[in-house]
């Protein structure tokens, strides 16, 4: 009865803007992929395919009753995701604003999103416009404990593209360790000019519609979005409706270079194999894997091979990056919603755009919707600067 | 409660591997220039120069502090924690300048992959091989205290390992213009000496890292980390009432012998301090710190590793002290108010 549930969640993407609508497009094999709005800032607009979430900034605004000063898209589309999250896990006042709520948020960007805005306000010295205070990661969630008036242990956890399966974690660990009875945990990042030029820098951007674990991928597309997760004891709300058991997790670092993985894969194998043993799960009882699979010459090689470390017979898995793109610090966070919905309707969503298999490892992913009998999904996240995460939800 | 071992710091003032740092070193204070008291940066001995010179600034100072710890080979950590609000920043802005300067053309990534936050961990992790537990709190002035909330929370899930943990945060000419429009810095220069008496809006810039190898075995260690709490508000009655709940809790009815303000200046600030030093009582010797380090996010690492040295030496810097009660330091407690919205209490105790 010590188990960690979930009791809520939220997620908005690029083919969905609540948990419903999401669950939909996937099971339609609906890809969220396109071009991205023209009035977005950056040349690349017109030239490659992204993830992007159809609400404006300004419908966002609109919708959410968010007007305060310096607000960035990223901090919308966190508490879009967090409001869904809440609902669905019924929270009182009380509990959302009692000190032993915590709140633990995800973001790469943070509030360099405004990249443009941010370029001059560090270099000119006087004036200085609304956003002073939230170019930093942290300003998405002091704007959610603020708003909220929350009083718990908040937090920003940034590693890269697997962050927020280390804030989902380190929500877990906190209640565990009875420094919080209850912790919102997840991730955001909307897609900015910043990474979109970083990402092109390392030539890792697909000029077409991603193809995860297909022997002629081209890269990743950026996507955006955010989710969140309400965690806690399950001796704590046996009243509640339970979505799913945090049965496990892990998190261990490659060691091999700032922006790719070793070709062994000890990151990813690490990661998984100790979200196995903190579940005490055996690889056989691992019914589906919601894999990384950004799509990248690099990650979907190794990350085939360390399965194939891992298990003598690789569970079916797939990639819904193939569905909404790479949202970086959301990735985590929104895979986890995905997984909890593999494990709710016993079912297993197709990846889409795959033809062939790596030559190396011959994996293919699941290729068309499928009810199955789903026990125990495990959700990789791997990062820059060797950051590998993997997570294991179980049903409830 | 953990234990806190071997530390390093990088700061403006000079205190990276120095046998005696009081009162030898810390005596001649580095003023700080048009309001920034820059980090004193060694010569990095143990990184290899090809990856130096790709180094940010941040990765610099958070790799050059960590690898003397991370070189010995008593000290193999079973993970590596930052905590960092902005990572390096000026790299992040050198790319955001190649962004625009060349109109989103063909870019060096060097800037891209040493600005991410997480670069300096990563780095870390790459140098010493370590494929451990590995991550970077990012949460503004609440950074390094989640940090050390993550260490303790390691140290009582896994009995018996050990980890390093740093504070690290750089100021650049980028990250002080944004903090300076919104109000964070005194208007004219201010010295060291002046720097709590001018009653004036903002403090001085400053940046800095801190190492610290941890773990649950109390032997040969320096100082014991009691406890920390952190919780974000404006209100000062909630502020007082959550010091009295953490004294009650972790000291009985006992009082700390000092209380190492994290006081920077700012007179919008002050009433926080204040009420701290009230809540306290007139038993317990003051000191500050932000004259060495000025201010930034994560100036509570500098704060734990000062703390460690006057634990262990019991003895204080003449110009650190506010208020003396009495001349004995076998418990310290750290309170920070980052722009009066963050709020943090560690303690520390002698072994």
């Amino acid at each position: 009865m010590n188990r960690i549930v979930v009791t809520g969640i939220g997620v908005i993407s690029s083919i969905g803007n609540t948990v419903e609508e999401n669950r939909m497009s996937l099971m339609n094999g609906v890809c969220g992929i396109d071009r991205i709005d023209k009035n977005f800032p950056s040349k690349f607009a017109e030239v490659l395919p992204f993830g992007q979430i159809e609400m404006s900034t300004e419908a966002l605004q609109k919708k959410l009753n968010a007007y305060d000063s310096g607000l960035t898209r990223n901090s919308l589309l966190a508490q879009h995701a967090f409001e869904e999250a809440i609902k669905s896990s019924a929270f009182t006042t009380e509990q959302l604003q009692s000190f032993d709520t915590a709140l633990i948020g995800a973001t790469t960007i943070g509030g360099i999103c405004l990249t443009d805005q941010l370029y001059e306000d560090a270099n000119k010295g006087e004036g200085g416009s609304e956003y002073l205070e939230s170019y930093d990661c942290a300003s998405v969630n002091m704007y959610l404990q603020k708003r909220y008036n929350m009083h718990g242990i908040v937090n920003t956890i940034n590693t890269a593209c697997s962050s927020s399966a280390n804030a989902i974690m380190y929500g877990a660990r906190l209640i565990k360790s009875g420094r919080a009875k209850r912790a919102i945990v997840g991730g955001v990042d909307c897609i900015a000019k910043f990474t979109l030029n970083g990402f092109n820098s390392l030539f890792i951007l697909s000029p077409e519609i991603c193809r995860p674990f297909d022997a002629a991928r081209r890269g990743l597309n950026l996507g955006e979005g955010a989710a969140f997760l309400v965690l806690e004891k399950e001796e704590d709300c046996r009243e509640k409706k339970i979505y799913a058991a945090l049965a496990g997790y892990a998190n261990s670092n490659d060691a091999f270079h700032p922006s790719s993985l070793s070709e062994n894969g000890d990151g990813p194998y690490l990661a998984m194999n100790g979200a196995l043993e903190s579940s005490g799960l055996l690889p056989t009882d691992i019914s589906f894997i919601n894999a990384h699979g950004t799509a990248t010459e690099n990650n979907d090689e190794v990350e085939s091979k360390a399965m194939l470390r891992l298990f003598d017979k690789p569970p079916a898995f797939a990639s819904t990056k193939s569905n909404i793109g790479h949202t970086l610090g959301a990735a985590g966070a929104i895979e986890a919603v995905f997984s909890i919905l593999n494990l709710r309707h016993q079912e297993i969503y197709p990846a889409l755009n795959y033809k062939d298999p790596i030559a190396s490892t011959g994996l293919a992913p699941v290729l068309s919707y499928t009810k199955a009998s789903v026990n125990n999904v495990m959700s990789n996240s791997f990062g820059f600067a060797g950051n590998c995460s993997s997570l294991i939800f179980s049903k409830a | 409660m953990f234990f806190i071992h071997e530390t390093t710091c990088i700061s403006a003032q000079h205190t990276f591997l120095q046998e005696n740092i009081f009162p030898a070193k810390l005596n001649e204070l580095n003023q700080p220039a048009n309001n920034i008291l820059m980090a004193v940066e060694p010569a990095y001995e143990g990184i290899p120069p090809g990856v130096l010179r790709r180094m940010g600034r941040a990765v610099r100072l958070g790799v050059g502090a960590a690898i003397p710890l991370l070189q010995k080979n008593t000290n193999t950590p079973d993970g590596i924690i930052i905590g960092t609000s902005m990572g390096g920043m000026e790299d992040c802005i050198k790319f955001l300048i190649q962004i625009i300067e060349y109109n989103e053309g063909t870019l060096t990534p060097t800037n891209f992959v040493q600005s991410t936050p997480n670069a300096i961990a990563g780095q870390l992790g790459l140098l010493s091989k370590n494929k451990g537990y590995n991550i970077t709190h990012v949460h503004r002035g609440l950074s390094f205290e989640n940090a050390v909330i993550d260490a303790d929370m390691l140290l009582k899930e896994k009995p018996g390992t050990t980890y390093l943990m740093g504070a690290v945060d750089e100021v650049s000419s980028f990250n002080y213009n944004i903090e300076k429009l919104a109000g964070w810095y005194k208007q004219r220069p201010c010295s060291n000496e002046e720097l709590y008496n001018l009653d004036s809006k903002g403090s001085v810039a400053g940046e800095g890292s801190a190492m610290f190898i941890v773990n649950d075995d109390p032997s040969n260690a320096n100082a014991k980390l009691t406890a920390v709490h952190i919780f974000q508000t404006e209100d000062e009655a909630l502020v007082k009432d959550q010091l009295h709940q953490f004294l009650k809790t972790h000291l009985g009815d006992n009082k700390p012998d000092l209380l190492l303000s994290g006081e920077n200046g700012d007179n919008r600030l002050t009433h926080f301090y204040n009420s701290c030093e009230q809540i306290c009582g007139p038993d317990v010797s003051i000191a500050r710190f932000k004259h060495l380090t000025g201010e930034y996010p994560t100036t509570t690492g500098f704060a734990c590793w000062i703390a460690t040295e006057i634990i262990k030496r019991n003895e204080l810097p003449q110009h650190m002290i506010k208020k003396i009660f009495r001349q004995d330091f076998k418990s310290i407690l750290i309170y920070n108010s980052y722009k009066g919205m963050q709020h943090s209490f560690i303690l520390l105790e002698h072994i």
